[in-house]
C-alpha cells in the first residue's frame, strides 16, 4: 500500500503525456500539411501509357523471330503478333 | 562389475536424465516449450517470434547445456562454477562467455545493453506506412486512450504486492508492442523478462480472440454499423493533402524532434522507429539501408531476441507465482487498453455529430497491423461494404507511437 500514491501519481502522470504527445503529433501533422501545401510542389501523378494491340515494338518483335528461330530451326516467321 | 557399474554411473550423471530425475521441474518447461512450438509452427501464432522463444526455452533447460540466461542479484552478483562471486558488469564479455556460456554472452551483450528492442523497432518503422495516419490525423488521439490498460495495470499490480518497477513492466504489456514491452523490462525489473515478453507476444498473437471479445462484451450492433466512408461524405474533412510524398519524408524527421525534446527516455524507441520509417520514404536513394533495415537486421535481430528471451526462462525463474500474476495481469492490461479506447470514441460520439466506429478506439493500442485487420474483419461482419482498415490503421499506428511514449513515462521515473 505504500506504493499506491506513486501508482496513482505515474497513471495521472503518463496518460497526461501521452495525451499531450499525441495531440502535439496532431497538431504538428496538421502544420506540416498546410506548409507542405504551400511551399511543396503539388504531386504528378504518372499516367500509365497503355499500349494498343499495333504497338508491339522493334525490340519485342526481334525477341520473338529469335525464339521462333531457336524453336524452328530457322524456318518459321513471324506474319502478325497481337497483343492480347 | 563393481567397475562397470561406476563407468555406468559416471555416464548416467554425464547425461541431463540425472538433473532431470532429480529437479522434474524441467518436464514442465519442455511441455510448455513443446505447446508453444506448436503454437508458432501449427497454429501460427506469431511464427517469427513465438518458435524462437519456444527453441531458446527449450534450449535453457537442458541441465549442464548452460544455455539459460544467469541473472543477477540485486547488487549484481552472480556465482560462477568454482563458487566465487563477481559483480557482472565488472566482468568482461568473454569472461561471462567462458563462464556462463553462449547464451549469457548473447544476453549481456544484445539485451541487457538495451540493443536489440530498438533495432526491431527500426525495421518495424521502415515496414509501417505513416500516410492512413496522416490523412487521418483526428483519429490518432485513440491511440493514447488505449494506454490506460497500462497504468490501471500498474495500479493494480501494486496492489497485488509487486514492486513498482516490476508493476511497470507488467502493465506495459497493455501496450501490446512486444519490443516496448522488452525494453521496459530490461531497464525496470530484467529478472522478469522472459514471462513478460512471452505474455506480451501470447496476448499479441490472441488480439484475433481478444478484440473481438471486449468489442462484444461494450459495443453494441448499431454502433458497430457506424460507417466511417458515409460520415466522411456527409461530414467531409477540410485538409487535403497536395504532396503526401514529402510529406511522409518530413514527418518523421519532425515527430523524432518534438518527441525527443518532451520525452528524451522515448528517443530510442521513437527516434529508431522512424529513422526506419525515414529509410522508407525517402525512396530510391536510401533503398538499399532500407532494404537492410527492414530484411537482413531485422530478422538478425529477431532471431538473437527471441532465443535470448526464450534463455532466460529457466525452470527456477519461470515457475513461481509471480508468473501466474504476469500472465492474469497482462491479460488484464491488454483488454483494459482495448476497453479505453473504445470507451473513449463513445464519449466523443457524445458530443460530435460526426460519428466514429468504435472499433477505430479498438485498435489503439499497437500490434501494428493485425488489430486494424481484426476490426475491420468485425466491421465487415455487421455490414460488407463497411471498410475500415484504413481508418483503424490511423489510432493503431499512434498506439505505437503513444506506448513508447508511455514507457518512457514510465523508465522516466522508475528507472
Amino acid at each position: 500500500m505504500e506504493f499506491l500514491g506513486l501508482a496513482i501519481q505515474l497513471m495521472v502522470v503518463g496518460m497526461v503525456t501521452v495525451f499531450i504527445i499525441l495531440l502535439i503529433v496532431i497538431q504538428l501533422g496538421k502544420w506540416l500539411i498546410q506548409a507542405v501545401n504551400k511551399f511543396a510542389p503539388p504531386e504528378t501523378v504518372a499516367t500509365k501509357t497503355v499500349p494498343t494491340a499495333q504497338t508491339i515494338d522493334a525490340q519485342t518483335m526481334s525477341v520473338l523471330q529469335a525464339a521462333i528461330n531457336e524453336i524452328t530451326g530457322g524456318k518459321g516467321h513471324i506474319k502478325k503478333a497481337e497483343r492480347l | 562389475m563393481e567397475e562397470l557399474m561406476n563407468i555406468l554411473e559416471r555416464l548416467y550423471d554425464m547425461t541431463a536424465f540425472s538433473n532431470i530425475i532429480a529437479e522434474p521441474q524441467f518436464l514442465i518447461m519442455y511441455a510448455l516449450a513443446f505447446i508453444l512450438l506448436y503454437l508458432g509452427i501449427v497454429k501460427h501464432y506469431e511464427p517469427l517470434l513465438l518458435i524462437p522463444i519456444a527453441f531458446g526455452v527449450l534450449l535453457a533447460n537442458f541441465p549442464g547445456g548452460e544455455m539459460g540466461v544467469i541473472q543477477a542479484d540485486s547488487e549484481g552478483f552472480v556465482t560462477c562454477a568454482d563458487g566465487t562471486r563477481k559483480i557482472i558488469w565488472e566482468m568482461p564479455l568473454h569472461d561471462i562467455a567462458h563462464e556462463f556460456g553462449l547464451m549469457n554472452f548473447l544476453y549481456y551483450m544484445l539485451i541487457k545493453t538495451g540493443f536489440l528492442p530498438p533495432i526491431i523497432f527500426m525495421g518495424v518503422g521502415a515496414l509501417t506506412d505513416f500516410g492512413p495516419m496522416l490523412r487521418n490525423l483526428r483519429l490518432s488521439i485513440f491511440g493514447a486512450a488505449a494506454q490506460f490498460g497500462i497504468f490501471a495495470v500498474l495500479l493494480v499490480a501494486i496492489l497485488m504486492g509487486f514492486t513498482p518497477r516490476e508493476a511497470a513492466s507488467l502493465g506495459i504489456i497493455g501496450g501490446a508492442d512486444g519490443p516496448t514491452a522488452i525494453f521496459t523490462t530490461i531497464k525496470l525489473a530484467p529478472h522478469l523478462l522472459g514471462p513478460i515478453a512471452i505474455a506480451a507476444y501470447s496476448y499479441m498473437a490472441l488480439v484475433p480472440v481478444i478484440i473481438p471479445l471486449v468489442v462484444k462484451l461494450t459495443c453494441t450492433k448499431k454502433e458497430l454499423m457506424i460507417n466511417m466512408k458515409e460520415q466522411e461524405k456527409k461530414f467531409p474533412s477540410t485538409t487535403e493533402i497536395k504532396n503526401l510524398r514529402t510529406l511522409k519524408i518530413i514527418f518523421p524527421i519532425a515527430v523524432t524532434t518534438v518527441v525527443a525534446l518532451f520525452v528524451p527516455t522515448a528517443v530510442p524507441l521513437i527516434g529508431m522507429l522512424m529513422f526506419g520509417n525515414l529509410l522508407k520514404e525517402i525512396g530510391s536513394d536510401t533503398s538499399r539501408l532500407f532494404d537492410a533495415a527492414s530484411n537482413s537486421i531485422m530478422n538478425a535481430a529477431t532471431i538473437f531476441l527471441g532465443l535470448c528471451v526464450g534463455a532466460t526462462m529457466t525452470a527456477e525463474a519461470f515457475l513461481n507465482m509471480q508468473t501466474i500474476g504476469i500472465v492474469i495481469g497482462g491479460f488484464l492490461a491488454f483488454a483494459l487498453s482495448i476497453a479505453s479506447g473504445i470507451f473513449m470514441v463513445k464519449i466523443f460520439n457524445l458530443f460530435s455529430k460526426k460519428k466514429i466506429n468504435p472499433l477505430i478506439g479498438a485498435t489503439g493500442l499497437s500490434a501494428v497491423p493485425m488489430a486494424s485487420r481484426v476490426c475491420n474483419e468485425i466491421a465487415t461482419k455487421y455490414d460488407v461494404k463497411n471498410h475500415v482498415l484504413n481508418y483503424c490503421m490511423a489510432s493503431n499506428i499512434s498506439g505505437v507511437i503513444g506506448s513508447a511514449v508511455a514507457a518512457g513515462v514510465l523508465i522516466s521515473f522508475l528507472g
